[in-house]
């Protein structure tokens, strides 16, 4: 990374960026159940056998809390969030039922469309991976994780998206002890 | 009526806590080596489904891929293959598992911890003797194939390239490179040699299939498919001596007459490939019989005048024989095709383990008939493809990446019958043998996965609809009968509708007429008595 690629990006005041506490009835949810909230499920103690059943008794995931865990990724070469310079956005993240045909099916898919600074920018192959590991490290594996730069904002983005959608070269990636240093680095102003 | 289903027997246990990429099951003992993300391979018995050995210290990154070298007599030679960008030849003496029943149970005691001989299990592992580590892959290797003979091994990897390693057998473990083929657009991600010659076919992340065979002493590229829409994950082979089904409707006479113009086509063509892809497809491909290849690709022949760089008359076309029915979701990453019964099976991204089958569907041609395929090319006998079986959340919630079919080895084998079990491997390290279970569809309303392994078990039916399961007629869906021919002499093998196969040395006729009676019957477990 010798020279910055974009070097004058449009930068959004973290103050604006969306989050939970606008929508408040979700407080009123968890108030409810009193202090019965603060006790730990059984289910939390419990192996990973029981997933299913924890899952259930879940709040869903929704896209909001999508957001939330990768908004704070540091861009490789700015000293800002993914979210300050709008490369994930709130509207671009979408969780979708895999199989829609099995009503049954637990298993769901989270697309995040991915907007480049520039649409030449190289690091967004680098950025993809950020996000794509973010949400596998974080998520239950009950999800898919589909991380895609939106069309039209890039100018290798089918190429891009092949290589992120790739789980043989994502898994090899994970083993590349240079490139998860960029990504750790990216990850450290996580939470 | 629900669909058939595959059933589990077991997990192979204890299970890797890792990502587990493939299972290989060894040629002719009951024993399976799994792959993981944790460096290792892990042998484990398919007699009782426990540990063997767990290979480790050769490989510094995820194991990704492996393959049992084939007429090895006295020994197991396993090829692994690692994002480490190397491959490894392990070597071990034949002593578990090398006969039925006895010495396999006795593999279990010494896997059970509480036994004092656990020792010895230790030994076992050390047993394991790394033979050679083949250096050649820039980046991570994805597939490894030995060809049929076991002289040929084939590797491919990230870097684009495919090497083919001739195994010299000098007892020094000496392997010679015999040709890096660098064609690919893109990662070479599986390679597969043909189940009799040697010739090799590849898949990978530029969406082609290309097929690979030896002409002049010099390994060469004749056929180029584009295949796909996406990346192709996977390939495997069709038997050589494989065949269809015939419709339930045809009479004994009529489908002895579409097996034999099947057969006669196919043996032209020879064995068929097949594919699976990112682009969530199935696919079969076919060669076109060299009489038939298109003239000009024969002119240097016709003219007699010798070409001095590679003649075009060594270039193969193939062509799309099937698109097999949409079955799933997400990336399929890989297909199995059953050298015993002819079923498919194909997993993926979407944690599903579909089943199909093939069918010969129309009549036997008449002679006009088939003058006018024979100029368009077309094969006179036409198959029909239809799913089986559909089994969500085979692994819970996560992805399989591989099949594998093996012989079925937990139970003793009655003279004359064997079982087949499908072995999956998934993202949480879990393998799982499953035994395809196509009577309990017929005769019984529930049974197969449990609702906690795999929910909606029979949804999607119209998926399966779309292939016209009105054109089995009640019963001989269930039933397959497998023409084999042996040098030894003509067999026929039937797969009963409790997944057994039977060797039948009767006439055709009078095994269609048994598996009837039993139709007629509707027995609750039929069974074809071993003649």
């Amino acid at each position: 990374m010798a020279e910055m690629q974009n070097s004058n990006p449009t930068i959004l005041n973290a103050a604006d960026l969306p989050t939970r506490s606008r929508s408040t009835e979700k407080k009123t949810g968890d108030y409810a159940l009193g202090i019965f909230a603060a006790v730990p499920k059984p289910t939390d103690f419990l192996s990973s056998d029981s997933e299913g059943d924890e899952d259930l008794l879940e709040e869903p995931i929704d896209e909001q809390e999508i957001y939330d865990l990768i908004k704070s990724i540091s861009d490789p070469e700015h000293p800002l969030s993914l979210g300050e310079l709008a490369v994930v956005s709130l509207p671009d993240i979408f969780i979708k039922p895999t199989l829609p045909n099995v009503p049954s099916s637990p298993l769901q898919t989270v697309t995040v469309l991915i907007t480049p600074t520039i649409t030449h920018c190289s690091l967004a192959t680098v950025i993809g991976l950020g996000v794509r590991v973010r949400l596998e490290q974080s998520l239950p594996p009950r999800f898919r994780v589909d991380v895609r730069i939106k069309e039209g904002t890039h100018s290798t983005g089918d190429e891009v998206n092949k290589q992120l959608g790739d789980k043989e070269r994502v898994a090899a990636a994970l083993e590349n002890g240079a490139l998860m240093q960029v990504i750790g680095k990216m990850m450290e102003t996580c939470q | 009526m629900a669909p058939p289903t595959l059933s589990l027997l077991s997990d192979l246990t204890p299970p890797s806590l890792e990502r587990a990429w493939l299972s290989a099951p060894h040629p002719t003992l009951p024993i399976v080596a799994t792959c993981s993300s944790d460096k290792t391979v892990r042998v484990y018995s398919l007699t009782n489904f426990k540990l063997l050995s767990t290979i480790t210290g050769g490989h510094k990154r995820s194991v990704r891929t492996a393959a049992w070298k084939p007429h090895v007599q006295g020994e197991s030679v396993l090829a692994t293959g690692s994002f480490d960008a190397t491959v490894g030849v392990w070597r071990r003496w034949d002593s578990y598992g090398r006969t039925e029943g006895g010495s396999a149970s006795a593999g279990a005691d010494d896997a059970s911890a509480s036994n004092p001989d656990a020792g010895d299990n230790d030994e076992e592992d050390e047993e394991w003797r790394f033979a050679v580590l083949l250096d050649g892959h820039d980046s991570e290797v994805k597939s490894v194939s030995w060809s049929a003979s076991g002289m040929l091994l084939a590797t491919c990897a990230r870097d684009k390239s495919i090497w083919i390693w001739e195994d010299l057998d000098d007892g020094d473990n000496n392997f010679e490179t015999v040709a890096v083929m660098q064609e690919h657009g893109g990662d070479v991600k599986c390679v597969a040699w043909h189940p009799a010659e040697e010739c090799l076919a590849s898949g990978g992340y530029d969406d082609t299939i290309r097929v690979w065979r030896e002409d002049l002493d010099d390994w060469g590229q004749v056929a180029c498919i584009k295949a796909h829409s996406g990346t192709v994950w996977f390939l495997d082979w069709e038997s050589v001596d494989n065949v269809p089904l015939t419709s339930s409707s045809s009479s004994a006479d009529e489908g002895a007459e579409l097996v034999n113009q099947w057969r006669e086509q196919h043996a032209l063509s020879g064995p068929r490939l097949l594919s699976c892809s990112d682009d969530r497809t199935v696919r079969i491909w076919r060669r076109l019989p060299k009489e038939n290849g298109s003239p000009g690709l024969n002119s240097s022949a016709s003219t007699g005048i010798p070409s001095i760089i590679r003649p075009t008359g060594s270039d193969e076309t193939w062509e799309e024989d099937a698109v097999l029915p949409h079955a799933h979701e997400l990336a399929v990453y890989a297909v199995a095709w059953s050298r015993r019964t002819g079923i498919v099976a194909s997993v993926g991204a979407d944690g599903r383990i579909v089943l199909y089958d093939e069918r010969i569907v129309n009549a036997p041609a008449s002679d006009a008939d088939a003058m006018e395929t024979e100029s368009t090319k077309k094969p006179s006998v036409q198959t029909e493809w239809s799913i089986l079986a559909v089994v969500d959340g085979a692994h819970g919630i996560y992805e399989i990446n591989h099949a594998a079919w093996a012989k079925r080895a937990d139970r003793g084998s009655t003279e004359g019958q064997e079982e087949e079990v499908l072995v999956t491997t998934a993202d949480d390290g879990s393998v799982k043998v499953s035994v395809p279970t196509l009577e309990r569809a017929l005769f019984a309303d529930s049974g197969g996965w449990t609702a906690e392994d795999g929910p909606g078990r029979d949804h999607e039916r119209s998926t399966a609809s779309t292939t016209n399961p009105s054109s089995y007629g009640h019963l001989p869906r269930f039933l397959r009968l497998i023409f084999y021919n042996s040098s030894r002499r003509e067999q026929k093998r039937v797969l009963t509708a409790t997944g057994t196969i039977v060797y039948m040395p009767n006439k055709w006729s009078k095994v269609k007429g048994t598996i009837l009676k039993y139709a007629n019957k509707k027995l609750a477990r039929p069974s074809v008595a071993v003649h």
